[in-house]
């Protein structure tokens, strides 16, 4: 029994010769069913980028090399939708911290019903994605929407808008609708992050004089700027592949000003060009994935060493 | 809870945390408020038949309120159907992706073995494949293998996902756990399987109860694999119906509102029920490895 405990301690410098197949037995479930749905999916993406492959004649798929690749070269859709994805991004990550910095810090203060408030923000993000673009298109909505309702009492308006026939006016109502849905999330780690600032700091920066906003200028900024530049890397990255609320909302119309490449890709798809949407879905996937590169080198050391303790 | 600090000048705090609150409550519970509205107003005409057509005005309240837009709902859509369909992947996704995430992360909390670090960083990795990469190959090796269609290959889809997110959860939550319990357990001459079965899982209840409703909550909402991967009325999902409401079909407003509350009431439920364990889990699965 003793020799069983052995194998639990840790950074034993000398193993055992008998190798321990237990770890393997356990790794191997989730081993296998990620090999078998991710792993060689990708593969398969990557075969598929270089065919010309459609859903409807699967069968007489052909491999054409590098084809699909060049042809994104000189397609408007694909070359505007670099610019799409970025102007997507940057606007729904940008007010999404704007608007979770303040509920975090406000959530950061000891009131009563904090903790009903607290659950209140986290509301939006357990929402199916689709149901939330469902409301939006109905409060945005051209005839019978709240929100124009709403503006034209208030004067700001002087007759109804079709908020979702617009291109500019539609991207904006996809971003509210997205910034609604994902900022709890991003509140909710940005207060994690504020609560493990000790509060003796703001009781010596108040002894020294310093203001609340000189507090929060010399002491909560700096602190949360590392989980704010993660937050936004990682939102980034799920922004730049995500679909589910402009595809529910828009179907990426009206034209084509809602094509992110994400949105592309999907849209190719639906009409069958699987080929060449394997080869956008690639292109991303391999911007993305350097990108999260970073991310995983993070994550690993801190699995690798939180583990061992 | 705790009580407010009564400092110099707390009235006026008071007041402004009101305010504060008040702006956070409007900002995000509002929509549901707003879709509650619409569900309760009759519509003046139903007419399940025409797209993008409906006679509604803005109502903000309703002169005769009435669940007849829920019975128009079940009689002319199958939404009992869907919301099935929604329960058997979700809780499909859930039991598989804990099964193999909490042995996984076990595996690689209490153990060393060679080739570690390489399977934790391949599995990583695999998270961040995006999932528009794995639509179309999904979709032709569904088709290939008579998966397209079924439960069974929406639960695979989805756990492309699920898998990893609870695997990462559950690797923090076993970590924070003290193994000196499970070797003492060993020492009193309990087997490995039995210490697991015996120590850890009651005591990572919390953590499995988070990462399994998470993984519920994941399925029961995403719409991608569910509108490429199903066709049929048989297997299709809640999500993908709120968007043929989206659609305008059918363009009746209050019947469509009342599906969208009913699609969202499990999640809320689970959420309102476990939500201190399920906001830790989030934020462990999503940043903190």
């Amino acid at each position: 029994m003793s020799v069983q405990a052995a194998t639990m301690t840790p950074a034993r410098p000398k193993r055992r010769k008998r190798v321990d197949y237990l770890p393997y037995v356990l790794i191997s479930p989730i081993g296998l069913l990620l090999l078998a749905i991710t792993v060689y999916p990708a593969i398969e993406a990557v075969y598929l980028s270089m065919t010309n492959a459609s859903l409807l004649r699967l069968a007489k798929a052909q491999f054409i090399g590098l084809r699909n690749f060049v042809r994104m070269t000189a397609d408007p859709i694909f070359l505007d939708g670099l610019w799409r994805t970025l102007r997507w991004d940057v606007a729904v990550v940008g007010i999404e911290l704007l608007i979770a910095l303040p509920i975090a810090l406000f959530l950061n203060m000891t009131f009563r019903y904090r903790g009903f408030v607290r659950a209140a923000v986290m509301v939006p993000y357990i929402t199916p994605p689709a149901v939330v673009g469902l409301v939006f298109c109905f409060m945005f909505d051209g005839n019978y929407g709240v929100v124009n309702d709403i503006l034209v009492r208030l004067g700001i308006l002087d007759s109804y808008v079709a908020w979702l026939s617009d291109p500019t006016a539609s991207f904006w109502v996809v971003v509210t609708a997205m910034v609604w849905y994902g900022q709890p999330l991003m509140a909710l780690i940005l207060l994690a992050s504020l609560q493990t600032i000790p509060g003796e700091l703001y009781e010596a920066a108040a002894v020294d004089g310093a203001g609340k906003l000189s507090q929060f200028w010399h002491i909560t900024l700096p602190h949360i700027i590392p989980t704010i530049l993660f937050l936004v890397l990682l939102r980034t990255i799920w922004m730049s592949n995500h679909i589910d609320m402009i595809f529910v909302m828009t179907t990426g119309g009206p034209g084509f000003s809602n094509y992110t490449e994400a949105v592309y890709s999907f849209q190719l798809t639906n009409e069958f060009e699987i080929g060449y949407a394997s080869a956008v879905a690639v292109v991303l996937a391999i911007i993305l994935m350097t990108c999260s590169a970073f991310y995983v080198r993070h994550l690993a050391k801190n699995v690798l060493a939180g583990s061992s303790s | 809870m705790s009580t407010p600090k009564r400092r110099n000048g707390w009235g006026t705090r008071n007041v402004l945390v009101a305010i504060g609150a008040t702006a956070i409550l409007v900002y995000s519970i509002g929509p549901f408020i707003w879709l509650f509205i619409a569900s309760i107003t009759p519509e003046a005409t139903a007419d399940f038949d025409t797209p993008y057509l409906s006679d509604r005005t803005v109502t903000y309240l309703p002169t005769d309120p009435s669940f007849a837009n829920y019975y128009a709902l079940f009689q002319n859509v199958p939404f009992e159907l869907y919301f099935r369909n929604s329960a058997i992947i979700a809780t499909g996704n859930m039991v598989l992706t804990l099964i193999v995430a909490s042995l996984g992360a076990y595996g690689f909390v209490r153990f060393r073995f060679a080739g570690r670090s390489s399977f934790l960083v391949a599995m990583l990795v695999a998270y961040t494949i995006p999932s528009v990469v794995l639509l179309v190959p999904l979709l032709v090796i569904f088709r290939n293998v008579g998966l397209n269609n079924t439960h069974l290959g929406m639960i695979l889809a989805e756990a492309t996902h699920a898998a990893p997110f609870v695997l990462l959860l559950m690797i923090n939550y076993f970590s924070t756990l003290p193994k000196e319990l499970e070797e003492a357990a060993q020492v009193d001459g309990a087997g490995r399987i039995k210490t697991l079965w015996r120590i850890v899982i009651p005591l990572s209840l919390p953590g499995l109860v988070a990462g399994g409703l998470l993984a519920f909550i994941m399925s029961w909402n995403n719409f991608l694999f569910a509108f490429l991967l199903t066709s049929t009325t048989q297997v299709k999902t809640l999500p993908v119906i709120m968007r043929q409401f989206a659609l305008g079909e059918p363009a009746v407003w209050g019947v469509s509102a009342a599906g969208a509350l009913l699609s969202t009431l499990p999640v809320a439920l689970i959420f309102l029920l476990f939500q201190r364990m399920l906001m830790s889990g989030l934020a462990a699965g999503a940043v903190k490895g």
